[in-house]
C-alpha cells in the first residue's frame, strides 16, 4: 500500500483542513482493509482489492459526458456535476436551491464524518478524501417542479464524492444521483439527506459504473417529523457494487420507503445493506429488494429492522426477492429484525427463487415467448423502481436499462 | 376466412381430480357459444386448460384451431395461433406496461397507444389506466375491461372470455357485450363466453348455448335455452348427466 497511501498523504498534507483529513486517515491507517473473515464483508472480493492500483486525484480530469449523462441533464431542472469528487458546475439557479461547496467536514447528524462514520473503513477514506460536500438546499416550503440531476463521473482511478441533501420544512424535490465512468477505479461516495418536517424527498440512486470498478456507496437519511423520504436505488454497474442504504426515523410519523434493485451479470458481485432506525412513534418503513443474478454473478442482501423502546406504533416492512437466471448465479439473503418496543408492526420476507410462475403464464397466454415474458418482467423490477419519476425522464433510464437487459445472457433455471 | 375451433374428447386434470371428463365443443368464426353450469362443472378449467395453465394436465383429447391442436403448443405459440383468453381474474405484473405487454404480443407498434385509447372508450375504461402496470392497483371491473382492450388489439381468431361480466356494473357490462358483439364481425372472432348471468347475453346474441355439469357439456341449444335455465336452475340438466 505504497502509491495509494503516498498520494493521499500528500494530498491530505495540501488541504487547508488537513488536520481533520489526517484523523480520518490515521483511523482509516489504524483500522485497515477489512478481511472476509468480518462479518459484514464476508462476501466482498477484497482479495482482489489491490489498493495502489489507485491514486488520489489532486484535481477533476475533465472529460465529456456521456450521451446518456447529457440526456439526462436535458431533462433536469437542475444538474449539478462532480467530476472525481469536484463539484465542477453547481448548475443554473433554481428559486428556493442553493448548492453550496461546504469544508466543514460535518455530518448531517451533528459530529464531523470522521467521528460519524469512524466504524467504516471506506466512509473513512471518504472523509479522509473527497476534496469537499456538495450541498444542495432546497428551502422550506419550495416545491421543486422539475427533478435535480447530480451527475457523479469517475474519470481518474479513485473518487470520493459527498453529496448533502437538505430540504427545509415542507419542501419537496425529486434528486436523481446518477453515477458513471469508474473504469479501473475506487468509487466512493457518502450521502446524507436531511428531510425537515413535512418535506418530501423523492430521491433515486443510479448505479451505472463500467463493471471493472469497485463501488462502495453508502446513503443516510434522517428524517424528521412527518417527513418523508421515497429512495429507489438501482445497481447495474461495478465490478463489486456495495450499496448501503440507511435511514433514521427521528420524527413522530416520518417514513421511509426504500426500494433497491439490481442485475447481476458476468462476475459481479451486488451486496447491499440496509438499516431502518426507528426512533420516533408511528413512523413508518417500506423496504423492497428485488435483484436478478445472471451468468456467475451474486448478491447478497443484509436487512435491518431496528425499533428504539418508544417507538411506539411503528409499522416496519421488509421484502426481499432474489431471482436466479442461472445456474451458477448464487443470491444470499440475510433479514434481521432488532425491536426494543412492543407495540409495533414489523413483517419480513425474503425469497430466492424463479419468477413468478403464473404472472409468466399470463403474459405467455397473450402471446409473448417464455423468453420475453421473462426479460419484460426483470425489467419490470428495474421500471417499478423508476415509478417516482416524470415520466419522460424515466423512458430514458428504461431504455438504458432495456439494453443492458437485452444484453444479458438469461437461462431459465 | 372462416376458422373452426374444434375441442374433441378434452380430459384435463386438477390437482389429480378429474374436472374435465370429455369436452366436445365446434365453434366458428363469428359465432358466439355460451357455456353456462353450476360451480365446479369445469367451466373455468377448461379455459385454463386451452390457454396452457400451468397447473392444469391434459389427459387426453385434442383443441384444434383449423387442424392444428393447441394442445401440444406452448401457452404463447396457442395465443399466436388465434386463441386469447380474457380472465376471470387477470394477474398483476408489476413493472410491465400494457403497452409494452401489447408489442411483445405482436401488435403493430404504430399508433398503438391511439388504438388503445379508442378501445379503452370503446369499454368505457379511463385511459389513464393502461398507462399503469398490467392490472396493478385496478379493481375488479377495471381489469376485465383492461382485458377487452387487450383482445380489442390483438384481435385473435377465438376469445375464450371467463366470467368477462362478473365485478361490471350495468352500464360497463352493457359497454363490453357490445364491444363484443362488434368484434364477432369486425374480424369475425369467434367467442366462447363462460357467464353465470343472462344480462351479458342481451347485447351478446349466442349462436348456441351449452350446460356443462360435472366435467361434461350435457344440454346444447339456442338463445331461448338461457330463458329456461333463468327460471328452473341447472338441477333438471344435472340430472339429465347421470
Amino acid at each position: 500500500m505504497k502509491i495509494f497511501a503516498d498520494s493521499a498523504t500528500s494530498y491530505i498534507a495540501e488541504r487547508p483542513d488537513a488536520h481533520e483529513r489526517q484523523l480520518a486517515w490515521t483511523a482509516f491507517e489504524v483500522a485497515g482493509l477489512p478481511t472476509t473473515s468480518d462479518e459484514v464483508w464476508r462476501y466482498a472480493p477484497l482479495g482482489e482489492l489491490e489498493l495502489d492500483r489507485f491514486d488520489v486525484s489532486r484535481a477533476p480530469l475533465a472529460r465529456d459526458d456521456s450521451a446518456f449523462a447529457a440526456q439526462l441533464g436535458e431533462r433536469a431542472g437542475l444538474v449539478v456535476r462532480v467530476v472525481d469528487g469536484y463539484c465542477t458546475s453547481a448548475g443554473e439557479g433554481v428559486d428556493g436551491v442553493n448548492v453550496e461547496i461546504d469544508q466543514s467536514n460535518q455530518s448531517l447528524a451533528g459530529g464531523t464524518f470522521t467521528s460519524r462514520y469512524e466504524h467504516d473503513t471506506f466512509a473513512i477514506l471518504n472523509a479522509a478524501l473527497a476534496p469537499a460536500t456538495t450541498v444542495i438546499r432546497v428551502d422550506a416550503g419550495v416545491n421543486v417542479a422539475e427533478p435535480i440531476v447530480v451527475l457523479h463521473v469517475a474519470n481518474a482511478t479513485s473518487a470520493f464524492s459527498r453529496t448533502q441533501i437538505v430540504l427545509g420544512r415542507g419542501a419537496s424535490a425529486t434528486i436523481v444521483e446518477y453515477f458513471e465512468g469508474g473504469a479501473n477505479a475506487l468509487v466512493v461516495p457518502l450521502s446524507e439527506y436531511r428531510i425537515g418536517e413535512n418535506a418530501v424527498l423523492q430521491l433515486i440512486t443510479y448505479q451505472r459504473l463500467d463493471v471493472t470498478a469497485w463501488h462502495v456507496g453508502r446513503t443516510t437519511g434522517f428524517i424528521e417529523r412527518d417527513g418523508r423520504l421515497r429512495q429507489a436505488v438501482i445497481g447495474i454497474g461495478a465490478h463489486y457494487n456495495r450499496s448501503r442504504n440507511d435511514a433514521e426515523m427521528l420524527g413522530a410519523g416520518s417514513e421511509n420507503e426504500l426500494r433497491t434493485t439490481f442485475l447481476g451479470s458476468g462476475h459481479q458481485v451486488h451486496d447491499f445493506r440496509t438499516r431502518q432506525l426507528h426512533l420516533a412513534p408511528r413512523s413508518r418503513s417500506t423496504l423492497l429488494s428485488k435483484g436478478a443474478v445472471a451468468d456467475e454473478s451474486r448478491s447478497i442482501y443484509t436487512g435491518l429492522i431496528e425499533i428504539e423502546k418508544g417507538a411506539k406504533r411503528t409499522d416496519a416492512r421488509q421484502t426481499n426477492h432474489n431471482l436466479l437466471l442461472a445456474p451458477s448465479a448464487h443470491a444470499d439473503s440475510v433479514p434481521n429484525l432488532d425491536i426494543r418496543e412492543n407495540d409495533v408492526m414489523c413483517a419480513h420476507a425474503s425469497s430466492v427463487g424463479p419468477l413468478d410462475e403464473l404472472q409468466r403464464w399470463y403474459l405467455e397466454s397473450r402471446g409473448i415467448s417464455r423468453e420475453e415474458a421473462e426479460r419484460l418482467m426483470i425489467q419490470g423490477f428495474f421500471y417499478e423502481m423508476l415509478a417516482t419519476l416524470p415520466s419522460e425522464l424515466a423512458a430514458i433510464v428504461e431504455r438504458e436499462v432495456t439494453a443492458v437487459l437485452a444484453a444479458v445472457n438469461v437461462v431459465a433455471p | 376466412m372462416t376458422s373452426t375451433l374444434t375441442i374433441k374428447g378434452l380430459r384435463v386434470e386438477v390437482a389429480t381430480k378429474e374436472v374435465l371428463r370429455g369436452v366436445d365443443l365446434t365453434i366458428s368464426s363469428g359465432e358466439v357459444h355460451v357455456i353456462m353450469g353450476p360451480n365446479g362443472s369445469g367451466k373455468s378449467t377448461l379455459a385454463h386448460a386451452l390457454a396452457g395453465h400451468p397447473g392444469y394436465k391434459v389427459l387426453g383429447g385434442t383443441a384444434s384451431i383449423d387442424g392444428v391442436d393447441l394442445l401440444t403448443l406452448s401457452a404463447s405459440e396457442r395465443a399466436r395461433h388465434g386463441l386469447l383468453l380474457a380472465m376471470q381474474q387477470p394477474l398483476e405484473v408489476p413493472g410491465v406496461r400494457p403497452i409494452d405487454l401489447l408489442e411483445a404480443a405482436g401488435a403493430d407498434p404504430t399508433d398503438l397507444r391511439v388504438r388503445m385509447r379508442r378501445e379503452a372508450e370503446r369499454v368505457e375504461l379511463r385511459p389513464d389506466v393502461l398507462e399503469r402496470f398490467v392490472n396493478v392497483d385496478l379493481s375488479g371491473g377495471e381489469r376485465k375491461r383492461a382485458e377487452v382492450v387487450q383482445l380489442g388489439i390483438l384481435r385473435p381468431k377465438f376469445a375464450v372470455l371467463d366470467e368477462i361480466d362478473s365485478g361490471l356494473d350495468v352500464d360497463a357490462l352493457g359497454a363490453v357485450a357490445r364491444r363484443l358483439a362488434e368484434a364477432t364481425t369486425e374480424w369475425g372472432c369467434g367467442i366462447l363466453a363462460i357467464t353465470h348471468f343472462r344480462r351479458l347475453l342481451q347485447e351478446l346474441t349466442p349462436t348456441m348455448i351449452h350446460v356443462m355439469s360435472e366435467g361434461r357439456i350435457v344440454t346444447t341449444g339456442g338463445p331461448e335455452l338461457s330463458e329456461i335455465l333463468e327460471r328452473d336452475g341447472y338441477e333438471p340438466f344435472r340430472a339429465a348427466s347421470t
